[in-house]
This record gives C-alpha cells, sequence and structure tokens, in this order.
C-alpha cells in the first residue's frame, strides 16, 4: 500500500523519477510512523488528564485545574516533569535488562497502533493478518513487564511482574477466542476487512454487536477480558498499590517510568480500538456509506466516527477502574480459567453454528429480508 | 459448585458491577455532587463559637492576669505596671499561639471580655518565634519607662501641691487634685492596630516602635532614677516565653 502510494507520488512528482523507489517508499513510512507516534503521545498524554478528571467526578472532586484552562495543561507539565527527573538506576539492578525493559513494554503497546484502522484509508499498514499481529506483538509486553521485574532486583518488581506474567498469558486465550466470531464472520484477519464486513445500510445493526447473540456476548467477553489483559483496576494486580508498592515498575524513575506509563494507556486505546473495529462497526458512519464519499470528507468522517467510539471505550475503562475494587489473585485466576475461557469457547461454537446454519447471516439481515 | 450457582455467580457479578458503574456515573455526571472548594479563593465560614486565634481588645484589658492563671499550657504572659492614676498599664500581652491549645478557658475567665476567640485558623511562619501574637505595639521597657515618668511627675506634682497647699493651708484641694491631672496623657499604649508585629523575635535587640516617638524614648533614658515606683505587677510568667 505504501508502495503504491510512494509510486503515485512519483508519477505526480516528476523531480522525484530520478531517486530510487525503495527511498521514497521509506520516506513515506517514516512520515507515517512519525504521524501515529504523535497521535498516540498526544492522546497517552490527554488521556492521562482525563483520567483524572474522570476519577474526581467519580469522588465529588474537581481534579486538576491549575494548569491551564480547567487544568487542561496539566499533562504537558506531567511530561516535562517526567522529563527532568533524576533516571535512577538501583546499584544492583541488571544494568542492560532493566535499561531495555521499559522499551519492550512501549514497543510492545505502541507497535499494535500499525494496524488500527483509523478510517477508510487510514490505517498505517493493513497486514492481511491484523488481528493475529496484535495479539502476537502486544504480547511482547508481558515480556517487557517481566523483565523489568527482574531486572530490578527488587522483591516487590519480581513479585509485580511474576503476577503480570501469570495474568497477561491467563487472558491472552480469553482475548483471542472473544475476537474470533469478528474473525469467522469476516472469513479475515485483517481489520480492514473486518471493519468494512459491518457495513451496510442497516445503521448501527450492521455492527457485529448485532450480528447473533452470541456475539453480542462476546464484545463483552472481549472488553472484560481485555481490561484484564491491560493490567488496569480493577485487574491492576501486577502493580497492586497497595500489596505491591507498584509492582514491576517501582524502581523506573523519569522518562522510563513514563513508558510504562503511556504504555498502559497505549494498550487501553488498542484495546478499544479493536473492540470498535471487530465489534461495534469501527469507522462505519451510520446511514452513510464513507467508502463512496470523496476521499477527504470520508477519510474525515470514518476518522471521527472511529475515535468516538474507540476513545468512549476508553473512558468507559476509566469509569470502571474508579468503581470497582482490585481483585485478588486467586480471584483473577479463577475468573479466567472458570469463568472467561469456557464462556468464550462456548461463545465460538455458537457463532460458528449460527454461521453454518444461516449461511452466514445475522438477525438484522434476516429481519431486512422479512420484508423484501 | 452446580451449574446453577455458576451461572448465579455470572449474573451476581454482571448486576453487581451494573449497580456500582450506576453509582459512580451519578457521582461523575451530577455536577452538585462535587463538595470541593477551591481553598484559597473560596472558603467554609467558621461557626460564629468556633476558637480561632485569640485576640485581646488592649483597651478594655485591665491587666487582671486571669488569662495568665487560668490559661493550662501558659501561653499567655502579661506585664502590667501601676500607672499615676492608680490603674494597671499594660507593658506587653503576648500570647504563644503555636503553644495555645485553643480551650478557651481565658476567654471564659477574662472580666471584662477584652480577651475574645476570632474566626481567624490560617497562620504560617518560617521560625516558632513569629507564632508569637503581640498585642502592645511598643516595646514593654517603653511603656515601662512612660508610665514610670508619668507616675513620677504626678508624684511630683502631688509633693508641690502638697508643699502649696501646706503653705497657703488650702486643705480641701489636695485630695482631689492628683487624681485628676495626669489622667490625659495617661492611656499610655496609643490606639494603633493591636495586631502590628514589631519586631517579633528580636524583640530585646530592635525597638522599633520607640524609634517613632521621642518624647518616650527620652523617657527611657532618664528612667532608672524612679525604677522603686514600678511595681512589676505580678505578671505570673516572668514573660521568659515571649522571647524565645
Amino acid at each position: 500500500m505504501l508502495e503504491s502510494l510512494a509510486i503515485s507520488l512519483v508519477d505526480a512528482v516528476p523531480v522525484l523519477s530520478g531517486v530510487p523507489l525503495w527511498t521514497i517508499t521509506l520516506l513515506i513510512m517514516v512520515v507515517v510512523a512519525a504521524v501515529v507516534l504523535t497521535f498516540a503521545l498526544t492522546y497517552a498524554g490527554l488521556a492521562t488528564y482525563v483520567e483524572r478528571k474522570v476519577a474526581g467526578d467519580i469522588q465529588a472532586r474537581i481534579g486538576p485545574n491549575r494548569v491551564g484552562p480547567v487544568g487542561i495543561l496539566q499533562f504537558l507539565a506531567d511530561g516535562i516533569k517526567l522529563l527532568l527527573k533524576e533516571d535512577i538506576i538501583p546499584a544492583k539492578a541488571d544494568r542492560f535488562l532493566f535499561v531495555l525493559a521499559p522499551y519492550l513494554v512501549f514497543i510492545g503497546s505502541f507497535a499494535a497502533f500499525v494496524v488500527v484502522p483509523f478510517g477508510v484509508g487510514l490505517i498505517a499498514s493493513d497486514l492481511n493478518i491484523g488481528i493475529y499481529y496484535v495479539m502476537a506483538i502486544t504480547s511482547l509486553v508481558v515480556v517487557g513487564v517481566l523483565v523489568a521485574g527482574w531486572a530490578s532486583n527488587n522483591k516487590w518488581a519480581l513479585l509485580g511482574g511474576m503476577r503480570a506474567a501469570a495474568q497477561i498469558v491467563s487472558y491472552e486465550i480469553p482475548v483471542g477466542m472473544a475476537l474470533l466470531p469478528a474473525v469467522l464472520i469476516a472469513g479475515s484477519l485483517s481489520l480492514q476487512d473486518i471493519v468494512r464486513s459491518q457495513g451496510g445500510l442497516f445503521g448501527i445493526f450492521g455492527w457485529n454487536l448485532f450480528h447473533n447473540p452470541f456475539t453480542f456476548f462476546s464484545f463483552f467477553l472481549y472488553y472484560v477480558a481485555a481490561l484484564a489483559e491491560t493490567n488496569r483496576t480493577p485487574f491492576d494486580i501486577p502493580e497492586a498499590e497497595s500489596e505491591l508498592v507498584a509492582g514491576y515498575h517501582v524502581e523506573y524513575s523519569g522518562i522510563r517510568f513514563a513508558f510504562f506509563f503511556l504504555a498502559e494507556y497505549g494498550d487501553m486505546f488498542v484495546v478499544s480500538a479493536l473492540a470498535t473495529a471487530c465489534f461495534l462497526g469501527g469507522w462505519h458512519v451510520p446511514f452513510l456509506n464513507a467508502e463512496a464519499l470523496p476521499a477527504v470528507w470520508g477519510n474525515l468522517f470514518s476518522l471521527g466516527v472511529f475515535l468516538g467510539k474507540a476513545l468512549g471505550l476508553v473512558v468507559v475503562m476509566m469509569w470502571v477502574r474508579w468503581t470497582l475494587p482490585r481483585l485478588r489473585v486467586d480471584q483473577l485466576m479463577r475468573m479466567s480459567w472458570k469463568y472467561l475461557v469456557p464462556l468464550t469457547f462456548f461463545n465460538l461454537l455458537g457463532v460458528s453454528l449460527w454461521l453454518l446454519l444461516f449461511q452466514g447471516r445475522g438477525i438484522p439481515q434476516m429481519i431486512a429480508s422479512l420484508f423484501g | 459448585m452446580g451449574f446453577k450457582a455458576y451461572l448465579y455467580d455470572i449474573w451476581e457479578a454482571v448486576a453487581t458491577t451494573a449497580k456500582g458503574m450506576r453509582i459512580t456515573a451519578r457521582y461523575g455526571v451530577d455536577p452538585r455532587e462535587t463538595i470541593t472548594l477551591q481553598y484559597p479563593e473560596e472558603r467554609w465560614e467558621p461557626s460564629e463559637r468556633y476558637r480561632g486565634f485569640l485576640h485581646n481588645d488592649i483597651k478594655r484589658c485591665t491587666s487582671c492576669t486571669m488569662c495568665v492563671r487560668v490559661c493550662p499550657v501558659d501561653c499567655i504572659s502579661l506585664e502590667a505596671v501601676r500607672g499615676a492614676d492608680k490603674k494597671m498599664v499594660l507593658a506587653s500581652y503576648d500570647i504563644n499561639i503555636g503553644r495555645c491549645m485553643y480551650c478557651g478557658l481565658c476567654v471564659e475567665v477574662c472580666p471584662p471580655k477584652s480577651l475574645v476567640h476570632t474566626s481567624g485558623y490560617e497562620m504560617a511562619t518560617v521560625s516558632r518565634g513569629e507564632l508569637i501574637l503581640h498585642f502592645v505595639p511598643e516595646d514593654a521597657e517603653t511603656v515601662k519607662g512612660r508610665v514610670a515618668k508619668q507616675v513620677a511627675e504626678a508624684a511630683a506634682k502631688a509633693e508641690a501641691e502638697k508643699a502649696k497647699a501646706e503653705a497657703e493651708k488650702g486643705e480641701a484641694e489636695k485630695a482631689a487634685k492628683p487624681a485628676d491631672a495626669p489622667q490625659a496623657p495617661d492611656p499610655s499604649p496609643p490606639p494603633k492596630p493591636p495586631r502590628e508585629e514589631a519586631a517579633p523575635f528580636i524583640q530585646p535587640a530592635a525597638p522599633a516602635f520607640a524609634a517613632g516617638n521621642p518624647e518616650t524614648a527620652d523617657a527611657a533614658g532618664k528612667k532608672p532614677a524612679k525604677e522603686t515606683e514600678e511595681e512589676p505587677a505580678k505578671a505570673g510568667d516572668e514573660g521568659g516565653e515571649g522571647k524565645e
């Protein structure tokens, strides 16, 4: 896709015809990556602000309101503060792994942004194994967390790292199982194909969420399991402030800590974006065919709709966080293995049977066909 | 665990989560639920009976030392001298507000009701000495000096009058005069704002107030002669507390 972009660029600007094609392609890749990263960082910064505001509202407080109008610049102040903080590496730490761990976590979280379908044509790289790629690359977070816990040479950190590994490995299974119905319906692992399969002019009833009862439950199962995978309250036992001080990042300070922090918020967005793309119709504008619109307007509309849905889900995550208390370790494991795993298997079976019996048609389609 | 209990568990988890989220949503959305006050800009009105910082209206204070005696933590120190009209004149009245425990006994016991609790509760200083409130704006020695001078003048006048009366045998006027004459200049501490804090903890070295009043400075200079007249008015705790 990027290569075709490069070719069309060369066609449009004849001056570039002397430059080798791979250089232009590489340049476009860097630009796209920079744009995605800029978006991700801006989003993560604003999300910390929104999170604190949501927490304040829920707890009958006000939240940050000193830096800038209604405190909107608070995240900039925090970011600058983190940049200027002293970078401490404990004397007994494994220096190489200690330095490496934040990057692993950060990369694991932000590399997933590559396949997020922001709009009709707005996707950094439409991999044909999109979902598989996301599942694989976000598993890098486990490695990073475990390495961070081990390298810190601190028992809280190590316990946090072990817990994170156990938790994320456990919850990978329900997450994958809960996403499979969308893959089955679309018949493709590419996220763009999955989003397109939810089109049609049914409005919101084209969404996989309303395809059949099993996909409906699948969405909620995915959301719960994904919430656990992002290590957020009520599933934040790897950090568990009251038990483990701060878990795996207890020894990190300054910009290294900021990487963990950004990765958490990046994870939240990836999870929400995946839920949006797989179950909530992705960038489809209700009652409007975004793909048929002129490129600019189609992309803008679809981008707005997609961000609206995904960020809405992020806010719901914050809402859940400030509502529920933390689960105990055994409760967390029980929830995964005794509830989520069987239920997602059951759902997958249900969706498969449904697709087999009704030739892939969902309930809205059947109702529509009743009326001609 | 049977299948029914299993399903019930799931139902309970969903229902209780929904219930909790409904409550937090109500708090999150309803602006009336925000109870935080933006402290420096807005504040609660303290109750009428709130025991804040103590304030002594020294114009009404009779230097009876009741507050000094009743104070359980000895945070009030008081010095007074007997003036020319036989009334006590406050030389210094200090409250160590950092030591005060706001029991309110001194306010209850005050006969002229000059000592009151204000609603003030905000004070921050960089040293403990600054937590001492001085209610007599002048230096204690200055006041003592001036009062002693007045007493001396009154005594001299009385002496002179006595001599004159004896000489002229005008017996009737002798008793009334000395009481009236010094009355006008007597109310020694001028009614300045009482909370003016002059050089709080380096007080002995810096008589900042006295400098503004040459008359009293003069008086302080020639005082030692009349020392015997001024009895330090039984100030209970020698004001050592006040000069940390």
